[in-house]
């Protein structure tokens, strides 16, 4: 199965198990490394966030996506793949908004080059975020 | 000639749609200022501009078919 960039709503279970499935069937790998963000319930001045309304520039996002794979894959020769997967839509708290799925042969590359990944999608994935509050006001991240 | 602006995240809402088409626009700079005039509360976001995705500071000529996107600051995770 091919693994897009944006999925509508959370990040589904369905998602990291095919992703495990295909890992299972390498034998270059020693290590993986998983990051899942998460939408926390925040309270921000007295209201609580129910969830957050994520929108993308999907065009841009390809390109983004796979700049910052080639960066990754480039500046840590030990890295054999990276995937990253960002909802849109609608994420209630408690779920699942961003994967990222880093294989490399050792532990060492897999953990760095996983936590830069999810740095460099911070920076410049064309995603933005309405947090939606309980009262159903919202608010512009 | 015709561009499509797309506007995203706070700028959709503020501008009040998604999207707009605007004719007869020779330049970035000259799509701006149309921009500004139809949607002047827009001066008070930070957003970067894109053509054809990818991002630009000049002022580019534009062609029929262009899609310029206005992007306020990213905010994924």
């Amino acid at each position: 199965m091919e693994i897009k960039y944006l999925t509508d709503g959370p990040v589904s279970g369905d998602i990291l198990l095919n992703l495990i499935k295909t890992a299972s069937g390498k034998t270059d790998s020693g290590g993986h490394m998983i990051f899942l963000g998460q939408v926390r319930a925040d309270e921000i001045t007295g209201k609580k966030v129910r969830a957050i309304e994520y929108s993308a520039y999907a065009e841009l996002i390809d390109l983004e996506a796979e700049k910052i794979k080639n960066i990754i894959l480039s500046e840590f020769s030990d890295v054999k793949s990276v995937d990253i997967v960002h909802s849109t839509g609608v994420v209630n708290a408690g779920e699942i908004s961003l994967l990222v799925f880093v294989s490399a042969g050792h532990r060492h590359q897999a953990i760095l080059a996983c936590s830069k990944t999810v740095e460099l999608i911070k920076e410049n994935l064309p995603v933005w975020k309405k947090e939606i509050f309980e009262d159903n006001s919202h608010l512009w991240k | 000639m015709e561009v499509k602006v797309l506007f995203f995240g706070v700028l959709a809402e503020v501008c009040g749609t998604s999207f707009k088409h605007y004719r007869d626009v020779k330049s970035l700079g000259d799509l701006k200022l149309r921009i500004f005039d139809d949607f002047p509360e827009i001066v008070h976001y930070n957003f970067r501009i894109s053509v054809n995705s990818e991002i630009t500071d000049n002022d580019l000529v534009l062609k029929s078919g262009d899609e310029v996107a206005l992007m306020p600051p990213f905010a994924g995770g």
